[in-house]
């Protein structure tokens, strides 16, 4: 997957998540929890999704590297290259 | 491979909730369900043509849709329920009515508490704002000491009266110990009653339990009824299978029982330990229909009334099997937009003993019933007139009833006084959620089955 594929999937996530969550605005570089007024009960949801979907664990201590748009990319970048 | 990945004991609102939370990624997970229809508590029988339900009042933790953080929406993300389609009525007002023509109102528009304590307890209102302050600034999540509510109430709040009077309506729809409570578990429904307010669902319980239910199957979740779960059967201090009363078995990786403590404990042959884990408060309801055009004979333009006529309020079990001096009448049509009907409800609740209703024997038991009622009748009619000539339909129901169809030990509809806030048992894939693990109401047992399993199971 390419960094663009990686970033409209977490976009998808985030929009089957939450049904007011409004991305137009979103700066890549700043929080999600945020900027959406997410919390750790929704981030759970884009573990889960990301396990579900591409069997992929995410170990708890790396929930923080899912902060923002931009880590997301970083850290799914080499996890999901081969798909 | 055990038969299911998941199994849930008993199919109430936190059993739907943690049975939906799990199965939505995948998880495969049976529910257990011991009556021939969802819901415990919080469920509705059909007679002589009315759908009644039991147990709902009212919902608490009203909140409109877009406000991200407040309980009810976080819950309709978690079991990824669309709020917006869920159509909610909010309450007209309700009133807390002391004796000496001591009343204050207060509704989902926090400030008209808050110029009704200015209005009658002049002194006491900058207190009471300060100890606003403070319910904010608590987080009632962070693990602690029990810290009592009463004596931290003290530090704003001197007037015993108003002490009282903002203590009724908390107490009785949730606290589970005798005249103090812990004081997290006070902030928690002061925002879930004051703060957000009552509201209740489009349609009915009926319709609210279907809603879930679709929803959990719609995931691939199983649900059984009529099977009562009788034993937990342990293989190397892990839970392995379960064993209906029928004498079926099904294997399973892991627990969640949601028929509190005792009846946990019980299950999994370790000591029930009643006398820690059963609650006292328990309460007797009468529900009583009347033809709609009989209404105007009564003062029903508040949706709950939280009375108290001694001049002693006192929350604890009462030595008499009712506690008449005290209680609630709730009027479950006044809700903002609710479609009229040709009959209206009148709902009393009073704090019971236990004890006494167990002991009888079946004829004094519906003597009691009897009696008491009429007690009832005439206490609740100096608050908001007569009525009981208009009755065209009563039931109710006491401790007896409430420990038959929950399986709450000793009828204690809000728990334990002692809550297992983890969840955890002494076997360690065997986890209590529900009444017995701290939250309370419909939306907070709901939460309570989501964080249990977001907790011990989704993150491994």
């Amino acid at each position: 997957m390419t960094r663009g594929e990686i970033k409209n999937v977490i976009l998808e996530i985030i929009a089957d998540i939450d049904e007011d969550a409004d991305m137009a605005d979103l700066n890549p570089d700043e929080p999600l929890r945020d900027q959406l007024d997410l919390d750790s009960m929704d981030f759970l949801d884009i573990v889960m999704e990301l396990r579900k979907r591409y069997k992929l664990q995410i170990p708890e201590a790396d929930y923080p590297e899912l902060a923002t748009l931009t880590s997301c990319i970083n850290y799914l970048e080499p996890k999901l290259k081969a798909l | 491979m055990a038969d299911y990945s998941l199994i849930i004991i008993g199919g109430g609102l936190s059993g739907l909730a943690a049975g939906i939370r799990f199965a939505r990624f995948g998880g495969s997970v049976l529910i257990l369900e011991k009556h021939a229809i969802p819901g415990g508590l919080n469920s509705y029988y059909f007679r002589k043509g009315f759908l009644l339900e039991t147990g709902l009042h009212a919902m608490t933790n009203f909140a409109e849709p877009g406000d991200k953080r407040a309980p009810l929406n976080r819950l309709f993300r978690q079991l990824k329920l669309s709020r917006h389609d869920f159509i909610t009525h909010e309450q007209f007002s309700s009133l807390i009515h002391f004796p000496g023509g001591s009343t204050l109102r207060f509704s989902n528009d926090f400030s008209l508490l808050q110029e009704d304590i200015a209005a009658r307890f002049p002194g006491e209102i900058d207190g009471f704002n300060r100890l606003l302050a403070a319910v904010n600034g608590y987080d009632p999540f962070t693990p602690r000491e029990w810290i009592s509510t009463r004596v931290m109430l003290g530090r704003f709040v001197h007037d015993p009266l108003l002490t009282d009077m903002i203590l009724l309506p908390l107490m009785v729809y949730g606290n589970s110990e005798e005249h103090d409570m812990d004081f997290a578990q006070f902030v928690i429904m002061f925002r879930s009653i004051y703060q957000e307010g009552f509201f209740r669902p489009d349609g009915t319980m009926k319709d609210f339990l279907a809603l879930l239910v679709e929803t959990f199957t719609a995931y691939g979740g199983e649900i059984r009824y009529n099977s009562q779960v009788q034993s937990i059967t342990m293989t190397d201090h892990r839970a392995s299978h379960v064993k209906l009363a029928g004498g079926e078995t099904v294997t399973c990786d892991a627990v969640i029982s949601t028929v509190g403590a005792p009846g946990t404990f019980a299950m999994l042959s370790l000591p029930r330990q009643e006398e820690k884990y059963a609650g006292r408060m328990t309460f007797v309801e009468s529900i009583y229909i009347l033809p709609r055009q009989t209404k105007k004979e009564v003062k029903g333009d508040h949706t709950i009334i939280f009375y108290c006529l001694s001049d002693h309020w006192q929350y604890r079990q009462p030595a008499k099997p009712v506690d008449t001096s005290w209680g609630v009448i709730c009027f479950p049509e006044n809700f903002q937009g609710m479609p009229l009907s040709d009959y209206f409800q009148i709902r009393i609740t009073h704090a019971a003993n236990y004890d006494l209703w167990k002991k009888a024997s079946s004829l004094d038991y519906a003597a009691m019933k009897q009696e008491w009622g009429a007690q009832s009748r005439e206490i609740t009619a100096k608050i908001i007139g007569n009525y009981q000539q208009n009755i065209v339909y009563e039931d109710s129901f006491t401790p007896i009833t409430i420990e038959r169809f929950t399986a709450k030990a000793r009828g204690a509809v809000y728990g334990s006084p002692v809550k297992v806030k983890d969840g955890r048992t002494p076997c360690s894939n065997v986890f209590i959620a529900g009444t017995d693990q701290g939250f309370l109401g419909i939306v907070g047992s709901m939460l309570s089955g989501v964080s249990i399993v977001n907790q011990h199971l989704l993150k491994e």
